[in-house]
């Protein structure tokens, strides 16, 4: 994700998505995929880690802004911004340098195995943050499992159906 | 200096990083404040459009379900005003004005909930107004702008509504603990109400927001704290608050007079 119209295509695309599609109470149900952290994967990997890191803060704010979550998908996505190098070295190797990685040229397992843990921990934090105390931990466990693989079959769907398309 | 300016420099992604994250962590911690809902207010002025272009379409869809469900609300709140109309709680004969409003955006998931409305300041709907279905109590009206309307959920830890038994009219505050989206709690009910499991909750009345008498739900399980002379009544809700479409807004007709009064008695 090189260029930056393409990267600006998609921030649009998956906020309106996210906005219009996945949103628990439009579908009627209690939980919905939060596909916008696809974003989280395609923030380029040469930008210098503090423009990452403004990138992800600024996804958080305009989703909290949409689902009046103020400021818990915010803490996930910078969190998951700052966290990058870390998350990209679990996955793919430990001598790798992160803005070697490029997301088009991936193999869809490797690519998937690194969304996979993007979205775990991201779930994680929003969460942590919806619960906010010790005393509802079935409710979070439950929320946390659940979310995030809707998140990632939705997630999953997306690329492949992107990334058949390209070739 | 210079190598307070250097190490500065070395780690500015992680201050950059403190700083963000401190930042949201401070929109988090506002945002379950109800006295400073500015920035919702804002929110709500920006983004409504959008859910309301987007409720446009899935009511489309949904018309003829719709439909039925405000024919039996409407029935049903005709009944409820000719009752309410021939008790005499009313400080003057104004029949109860009630505006009938789409739920386009709501949450059940915070602690702190909110809902969107599509009626707003053009449709006559004012601040503090009770917003019910037939089934019970939605929440308050807390910001308003032309075309749609922010509401405090019920599910809000921050708002209480007066409730109270409807065999034996015994006073209570209904909150929520922030637990299940279903359940919540009247406490406040004293020792000598004869209380069992399956009692029916209405709204007290007790308040220039909601009329008397409206269903709130049924006591789940009951509960005296050590030492206390109160009950923890558990009220499981007959509204389901997961699925709204259609609810009311209720305007007090002498909420004004109320509000006075009050204010003239403290």
């Amino acid at each position: 994700m090189n260029n930056l119209p393409k990267l600006i295509l998609w921030f649009l695309i998956l906020l309106f998505v996210q906005a219009f599609i996945f949103d628990p109470i439009l579908l009627g149900t209690t939980y919905a995929p939060f596909v916008y952290v696809l974003l989280l994967v395609f923030l380029p990997n040469n930008w210098p880690s503090w423009l990452v890191l403004l990138g992800g803060f600024f996804i958080g704010f305009c989703i909290d802004f949409i689902f009046f979550s103020g400021g818990i998908h915010t803490a996930a996505c910078t969190l998951i911004a700052f966290s990058r190098p870390l998350l990209i070295r679990a996955v793919f190797s430990e001598t790798m340098a992160p803005e070697n990685l490029k997301v088009e040229q991936e193999s869809f397992i490797n690519l998937l195995r690194y969304v996979i843990l993007v979205i775990v921990v991201h779930h994680f934090v929003v969460f942590v943050f919806v619960v906010g105390n010790t005393d509802r931990i079935r409710w979070f466990l439950n929320a946390w499992l659940i979310n995030s693989l809707l998140t990632i079959s939705a997630v999953a769907l997306i690329l492949l159906l992107t990334r058949n398309s390209k070739r | 200096m210079q190598k307070l300016l250097n190490s500065i420099l070395r780690n500015r992604t992680l201050l950059l990083f403190i700083l963000l994250f401190g930042l949201s962590l401070r929109f988090i911690a506002k945002n379950h404040d109800y006295q400073r809902s500015s920035f919702t207010a804002f929110n709500n002025a920006v983004t409504s459009p959008f859910f309301k272009a987007r409720h446009n379409i899935i009511s489309f869809l949904k018309h003829q379900k719709n439909n039925e469900q405000l024919v039996a609300e409407n029935q049903f709140l005709l009944s409820q005003l000719i009752t309410k109309n021939n008790k005499k709680f009313l400080l003057d004969s104004v029949p109860f004005n009630v505006i009938p409003a789409q739920v386009i955006h709501n949450s059940i998931q915070l602690k702190h909930n909110r809902l969107t409305l599509n009626k707003g300041g053009k449709n006559g709907v004012k601040k503090e107004m009770g917003v019910i279905t037939a089934t019970g109590v939605v929440g308050v009206v807390n910001n308003i702008n032309t075309q749609t309307s922010g509401v405090i959920s019920l599910l809000n830890k921050s708002l209480r509504v007066n409730a109270k038994l409807k065999k034996s009219n015994h006073f209570g505050s209904l909150y929520w603990d922030g637990k299940a989206p279903n359940t919540m709690v009247l406490s406040d009910v004293p020792l000598e109400a004869k209380v069992t499991i399956g009692d029916t909750v209405v709204t007290g009345g007790m308040s220039a927001i909601f009329p008397a008498e409206i269903p709130l739900g049924v006591i789940s399980a009951t509960e005296v704290p050590v030492n206390d002379n109160y009950y923890d009544l558990r009220v499981s809700l007959f509204q389901d608050m997961t699925n709204l479409s259609q609810v009311y807004l209720v305007h007090f007709p002498s909420a004004d007079l109320i509000k006075e009064m009050i204010n003239d008695d403290e």
